[in-house]
This record gives C-alpha cells, structure tokens and sequence, in this order.
C-alpha cells in the first residue's frame, strides 16, 4: 500500500480485499468466493478511483456547497431529493479521467457479459454487520458497452448521496470530505428463478426460521416490487415448511405452481446456514438459480426494520414506486379514487344540511370530519407515492438529455385540463369581461372598498343594481360554486366573494399572461428527439404518467379542499343554530375541535360553547437591532424582481394581494394558485423544487425562491423585497447607507 | 429530525403550528468572530479611490467600536484624514481555505475617530496591546496614531450569502 493507487480489483483476488478499498458488498462476495460458494464472477472499481474522479471534476466543492446550502436537519425530505438530483446531475455531467476509463474498458474485456453488465454500488461500512443499509444506493443493470457502464458507474457513485442516503446520514457518516463508494462490475447471471432469502423472519427477528422468496426472473423484478413474490417460511433447523404462498402474477405460471421444488429450497436453506456458521452474522442473501446450480448474487447481514414508530425516514424510501406499479397507481387513482373523491364532494355538496334535526346535523358534521380523515389517509397511502411518476420523470429525463439546469423537465408537466387552470380559465375570462367595461371594473372597485359590502347578501344585491351587474353577478356565482367552494385555512372561499372579486378585478389591470405552448412543444421534441426510435415510445409513456401524475397532485389537494369546505359548511350551519339559541358565544374560527364541540353541543341540549377570543399575535417591535439582509433558499424559478412584499397567512390576507407585490407565505397551496399570476415573484418557507409555487412560477416565468426558513418572520408586509430565483437569494431593503450618512432610519421598503 | 409530511393539505386537523425560528444570536456570532481574529481589512476612500489595507484591531465588549494604529506617515492615515468614513472586514477564511460555506465574514461600517493623549486612548492602547503585545512599543511612538472606529453597523456573512444586519446600542 502507498504506492500506486489500485483502481480496479478482481474479486476473486487472494487474500479479499479489505472493505474499506472494494466497500461492503464486493468484500462480502469475495469472501463467499473464497469459501467456496458459487458466486457471480466480476471485479470492483475502488474508493480510490472515485476519490480520483471527485477530485478531478471538483465535485468535492460542489458537494460541499450542496449539503452546507442550508443545515440538512432543517431540511425537508423534498429538499433533499432535490439536493440529491442535482448531485447526481453534477456527477454524470462530469467526464471520466482517462487512465480511469481506459482501465474499465481493459477490464470488460477480461470476462464475458452476453446479458450486459451489472453495475452495483459498494460503500465501505455499507454492508457491515453493524450497519445495513440495503437500498440507499442505486444499482443500474443490464447495461452493455464500455460507454454505458461508466455511465452506470457515475450513476452509483452519485448515489452515495442519494436521497435515501442523505436521510440516513448521520448513521452512514456521510461527510463530503470522508465519504466513498466503490462499485462493483459483475457480467449480468441470466439466471431463473432468482430471489432474496433472509437466514431468520426479519419482521420478527424469530432466528428458528427462514424466509425465501422468489420470481421467475431477475431478482431486480422483486426488489423493485415489480412482480409479487412465491414466498416461502421454513423452520431452519428441520427445513420443513411452515407455510407457503404463490405470488400473484398474471403472465408467468400458473397460479399455485410455485417457482422453487423442495430440494431448491434446501440447497437455499443450506447455503444459508452455512453463511452464518463461517461468518458469524444472519445473512440476507440475493441468489438466482443458474446453470442448474444456486448462485449467490450478494449476502450480507440481515437488518431488522427500525423500532422508533415515529421515524418517517422508512415511509420516505418506500416512495419510489417502480414503473410497474406506478402504472397500477395510476389506474386505481385515476379511475377510482379521483372519481369517488370527486363524487363525494358532489354529493355532500347537494346535501340541504337546513332540513335536518340536530342530532341528524351533528352526525352530517362527524362524519364528514371521518371523510376527511379518511381522504387524507388514501391521500398518504396513494396519491403522494402517485405524485413520484415525475420525479421517476425527471431523473429519466436528466439521464437522456443531460439538461444544464436538472430541473428542465418540469415545464414539460403543466397542461390545460387540471381543476386549478380551469379555475384560473374560469377567473381570467371573468376579469377580461370587467377590463373590458371599464364603468363595471370602477364600481366593483368602489363597491370593494366600502367596508358595508363584507356581508354576502348585501353584495349581491350592491353587485346586481350595477351597470352590467346581473349578468357578472350570474357569472361570479358560478365561479364561486363551481371553483370556489374550497376551505383554505379553515375559511370557505365561496363565502369570501369580496377576496375573490378583489383578485379579479387586480387580475382585470393585468396583461395577459405569456404563453409557453411554443416552448413546451419544442423542449417535448427534442425530449422524444434524444430518446430515438427505440425509445421514443418509452418515454412519450413516461412524460404521459409524469404529466397525469402532476395534475392529479394539484386536483387532489384541491378536491380535498372541497371535501374539507363542506365540513366546514355544517360546522357552521350547527353553530349557527346554536347562536340563534344562545348556546354559542364568541366568534366563530374554525377548527377541528371547534367542529368536535358544535357537533356535541346540537346532540346535548345540556351543552353550550363558548369560543374563546383569539390571541393577537405579539405586535411588530418596529426597529429591531437585528434585520436580515439577505435571505437565502433554494433557485426554484429563474427570474430578477424587486417589489414589497405581501404574507399570505390566513384567508384574509388573500384579499390584501396587489398585483405587482412579492408573495411571500409559508407554501402556495393548490387553493391560492390563483393569487400566483398577480405576484412579481414568490418566496416560500416551504422548500422543493417540485412543490406547487416553483412549478407554476416556472410555468408563469415569474421569479421563486422557496425553502427560506424564516420568510414569515423575517420579511415584514411593505418590506422592499429582491427576489433571485437564479441564485436563490431574497434581499431585503435597498443598498442604502442612510445609517452611515446620518439620514434617518426608515423601513425596508420603497 | 425535521422532515415534515410532504404536501401542505389544507386544514390541518391536528392544529400544530410551525415553531418560530429562535432569533440567531447574531451579536454574539459577531463577537465570536471578532475574538478569533486579530486582523481585519480596513477600507479607507479619499480622492475618489478606495483603498484596503490590513490592521491588527480590538473591539469593546458591546460592539459599539473598534480600534487600530497606525503610522502617520502611511497611505491610510492620509486617507483617514481625507474621510473619516471607514469600513472594517473581518473574516475566518484562513481557518477554511477550501470550505466557503464554512467561513464567516463581518462588514462593519463606522466612523473613524483619532485619539489624541487622553485617557480614552490610554484605554484603547491598552484593549490593542492585550490583543497584540508585539504592539507595545509600536503605540508609544509619536508617529504613530491611534484611531476608534464608532460602529454603525455591522453586517454578519454566514453560509456563503446569508446576511443579517446588526447595529449596536449606542453608547452615551
């Protein structure tokens, strides 16, 4: 050692290399080799190769630069998938030193490879018996020819800091300036079946038995949970079987003829045991059956899954749903959850709440409070690993086109059908018919400033005695009851009308809106362009599910919006009778629990509620001796803007929002994305690169920087706001030095 | 471990509210600095050019100013005399050469105020020279001037770009 660096090792090298040059799981498979299991041939190409390819590409400061952005335990789980993209875009960007690459090619031609080569990542500590972290990092087969596997190679090595990885980070150590990976370079075993076997049940850790699964393929089907798994429990010592299940696949075998005879499963069981009787550890092993003989693909210590119920690190690996069953969620939220969500809104929409009896009103109000419940949990369950079909995109997008700014995909998503542009539709066709009658635009205008206009009734009735005003009024009701009858904050917008007209009317002074359709079009061929004939309809499917899988994250938060309106509807249609009777005191806000007591209170005469009145928030101390300056976040959407800025925080702030203001607010949300073409630029506290606000800033051209942790704290209403979504910088005030020059102190705005 | 569910959704029944960020303690990040590093780039203008030059400084414990010496007969006191309108920079690049995001940077902005024999230079002579004994003899010479710099305010850098202006409490 010392000498020259060792690039490249084969694994069937004596003595086996030390998994701290070749990483856990090539460590592994050379000691199996060794011991006389049949394992995959191939060879590893060390950490001190990758120490050569960081070093040279600077990608050393660029992940410096990545992770210290912004602490990583402030970051959210989005953010870090971000951060991961981009480092992986960085990585394959780079070009592969010479003497690196030349070494490779040397190597592929040492073996065989008719099925192409696997490329898997080894990280030292990875595989440990301490630490088993199987998963983080990604593994890319078959790929064939020298070109692709080097691309496989940067691929697993910017894996390292996958966003897996990163969640993981303090238990793997990661650190820019100490963290490796090796990869391991094995011929692809067209072997069949294959599967994984664990040396005791890792869901209880009962060491007695042994589980085995298998698929008739490659063993990559079933840990992507492409293909439903033969699953097998066998006791370890006797190998009798405890029980047994066959898979549920509809092409290969028939139902019930399970892939593995008794005598395999023992040839499993054996190999098992004898891991754990030479190396000491339960192992969990990955095989396939090849040339009429088990093959061990990798082995390495079992790991039972993390006891803290309260850890969501698991949740957030699980999703990466395969292509497979992404396809599925697709169908069973597109034909069936989206319907039956969109069906019960309709349906609790019609409800006439006045007809009921107390006690008919109080169960309206639970269970639609069940109904939310529920529709958050399938919202969990199925729409968000759902809304993953675009990131699958755009790492799929980024690997074939190797855009400069990895988040290029994402102009490709928007569309005309979604429930947020046809509100939109809906409200700028509105707004151009008040421009157009420049005498309406300037009643509503007055009608809006007059304080007396806030009650329902009477702004109908002010609207419809207007120049113009029955037929606008016929229509801002429609708009109202078909786009509007949405909760945001707790607040039904429907019943907002004056923040709905107040955002036509702003919209009403603005330009029109550029039109991206040129643009789109032209990024979509030269997408399908680099994918090739043999590609082309490959990726067309996949930009198709990413373009669904987006418009359904919008439509469901929206409809969840609606489902959440009409509980609020009964809630106050039950504190409205218990006012009437004086049973209810205070203003009514509402909330969960608030909703809770209403319900009680009209099933109980004996009960009465009293609301407490809302605590002000602590008034703004005015000077402060400590003022940020600049701010810093994510680059979200490119663009320069200085303006004030305005909060959203509640749904009162919405009628505040003047065209040509700086929105600044903790997320846009799918029920504001109306107020999004009014803004100058947008800074969010809530970061991602893949969130409503950046996606539709992009889409608008307008300026965004989101993951800014204190924007709500920090930048006042007023306050002159510079927005860099190049850089990800928001500075406030201007470059002044009135401080310095004896000029008075002012605010930070204009 | 801060990783909140993924998408905003609306009402929130549980009714958690976003912990407000504490106020970083950005005083005492400045003083923190200020106390591992004994050199800063002082900005000087006059004649329409700015000049920079490094000096050895010390500071009082509330941030309110600054001091430094330096000869007469140098480029900088010429120019202090044009302007008494400075700025100080002081940084810890030297403790991550390779690591920007690690290093700190403080701007601070003040007056410059030359200190004839009084016991407020005695004071400040003594604040230098417990920082930089090897400036004893230095500060006893006639040619050289002993300056206060009154700070404005200060500008902390942190993370490569994070700004945050702090002025201190006037003193007096």
């Amino acid at each position: 050692m010392g000498t020259a660096p060792e690039w490249l090792i084969d694994l069937s090298v004596t003595p086996p290399p030390a998994a701290r040059l070749v990483g856990g799981k090539a460590a592994n498979l050379s000691r199996l080799g060794r011991a006389g299991f049949n394992v995959a041939p191939g060879f590893c190409f060390t950490v001190e190769a990758y120490e050569r390819f960081v070093r040279e590409a600077k990608l050393d400061e660029l992940l410096r630069m990545e992770l210290q952005r912004k602490p990583l335990e402030a970051m959210r789980w989005e953010e870090l998938w971000d951060t991961a993209l981009r480092i992986r875009s960085a990585f394959v960007g780079c070009s592969f030193p010479i003497t690196l690459s030349e070494t490779v090619e040397h190597a592929l031609n040492r073996y065989a490879a008719p099925a192409g080569w696997a490329v898997r990542s080894s990280a030292p500590g990875e595989d440990s018996h301490a630490a088993s972290f199987a998963g983080l990092h990604e593994s890319v087969l078959p790929v064939h020819g020298t070109a692709a596997v080097l691309n496989g190679i940067r691929t697993v090595w910017a894996s390292l800091w996958s966003d897996a990885a990163l969640l993981y980070r303090r238990e793997l150590g990661l650190d820019p300036g100490e963290s490796r990976m090796a990869v391991l370079l094995q011929p692809v075993i067209d072997g069949r079946p294959s599967g994984v076997a664990f040396g005791c049940d890792p869901r209880t850790g009962d060491a007695g038995r042994i589980i085995v699964e298998a698929v008739p393929g490659r063993c990559a089907d079933l840990v992507d949970g492409a293909v439903d798994p033969d699953h097998w429990t066998l006791d370890k010592r006797t190998g009798a079987t405890l029980s047994q299940r066959s898979g549920n696949r509809n092409s290969e075998g028939a139902a019930g003829a399970l892939l593995l005879s008794p005598a395999q499963l023992d040839a499993i069981r054996s190999a098992l045991s004898e891991v754990e009787a030479r190396f000491g550890w339960i192992p969990d092993v990955e095989w396939t059956w090849h040339q009429d003989a088990l093959l061990l693909l990798q082995a390495r210590p079992v790991t039972m899954p993390p006891s803290d119920p309260a850890d969501q690190r698991p949740w957030y690996r699980s999703l990466k749903p395969s292509p497979a069953r992404l396809k599925r969620l697709a169908r069973r939220v597109t034909e069936q959850l989206i319907p039956e969500l969109a069906a019960e809104c309709d349906r609790l929409a019609a409800e006439s709440l006045d007809r009921y009896p107390n006690t008919e009103l109080a169960h309206a109000i639970r269970a639609r409070r069940a109904a939310v419940d529920r529709w958050k949990d399938v919202y969990r369950q199925d729409f968000i690993p759902f809304a993953h079909g675009v990131r699958q995109f755009g790492v799929y997008y980024n690997d074939l086109v190797r855009p400069d700014d990895p988040f290029a995909f994402v102009i490709l998503l928007g569309g005309e059908n979604f429930l947020a542009r046809q509100r939109d539709d809906a409200l700028c066709g509105l707004a151009r018919r008040v421009a157009e009658r420049g005498a309406l635009a300037d009643a509503l205008d007055q009608l809006l400033r007059d304080p007396g206009s806030i009650d329902r009734e009477s702004f109908t009735q002010r609207i419809g005695r207007l120049p113009g005003g029955p037929a606008f009024l016929d229509a801002f009701d429609e708009l109202c009851r078909e786009h509007f009858d949405i909760a945001h904050e707790g607040v039904r917008l429907a019943e907002r009308p004056e923040a709905i007209l107040h955002t036509i009317l702003e919209r009403a002074r603005m330009p029109r809106a550029r039109s991206l359709a040129t643009e789109v079009a032209d990024r979509e061929r030269y997408f399908l362009d680099a994918a090739g004939p043999a590609r082309r309809e490959e990726a067309r499917a996949l930009l198709d599910l990413a373009r669904l899988s987006w418009r359904l994250r919008d439509d469901d938060n929206i409809l969840i919006g609606r489902l959440e309106s009409q509980w609020i509807r009964a809630v106050e249609a039950g504190a409205e009778r218990l006012r009437r009777k004086e049973r209810l005191t205070g203003t009514f806000a509402f909330s969960a629990e608030l909703a809770d007591r209403v319900a009680d209170a009209l099933q109980d005469p004996s009960l009465a509620v009293n609301v407490p009145p809302t605590v002000a928030p602590p008034a703004d101390p005015g000077h402060r001796a400590t003022t940020a300056r600049q701010l810093v976040g994510q680059p979200a959407a490119p663009g320069l803007a200085a303006a004030a800025a305005r909060r959203i925080r509640d749904s009162a702030d919405l009628l505040q929002f003047q065209a040509g203001e700086v929105l600044v607010c903790d997320a846009v949300q799918p029920t504001m994305t109306h107020l999004v073409p009014l803004a100058a630029a947008i800074v969010e506290r809530r970061g991602g690169m893949l969130i409503h606000g950046a996606i539709i800033a992009r889409e608008l051209g307008i300026p965004c920087v989101n993951g800014v942790d204190r924007a709500m704290q920090q930048i006042r209403d007023g306050d002159w706001v510079t927005v860099d979504g190049y850089l990800g910088i928001v500075t406030l005030g201007h470059a002044e030095f009135d401080l310095e020059v004896g000029r008075p102190a002012r605010r930070q705005d204009g | 471990m801060n990783v909140p569910d993924e998408p905003v959704l609306g009402t929130d029944t549980s009714s958690s509210q976003e912990p407000i960020g504490e106020e970083q303690d950005v005083a005492g990040n400045i003083s923190r600095l200020l106390g591992s590093q004994p050199f800063g780039v002082l900005c000087t203008q006059g004649w329409g050019q700015p000049y920079g030059a490094v000096v050895a400084f010390a500071y009082d414990s509330g941030l309110s100013a600054l001091a430094f010496c330096t000869p007469t007969a140098t480029r900088k006191f010429r120019l202090l005399e044009e302007s008494s309108r400075v700025a100080l920079v002081i940084d810890s690049r030297s403790l991550h050469p390779d690591d920007m995001m690690k290093v700190e940077a403080v701007t601070v902005t003040g007056n410059a105020l030359r200190l004839a024999e009084s016991e407020a230079r005695r004071e400040w002579a003594q604040r230098i020279v417990q920082r930089h004994g090897y400036l004893r003899q230095f500060l006893q010479a006639p040619s050289t001037a002993l300056f206060r710099i009154d700070a404005f305010r200060y500008f902390y850098v942190s993370r490569f770009q994070e700004v945050t202006q702090w002025v201190p409490p006037r003193s007096g």
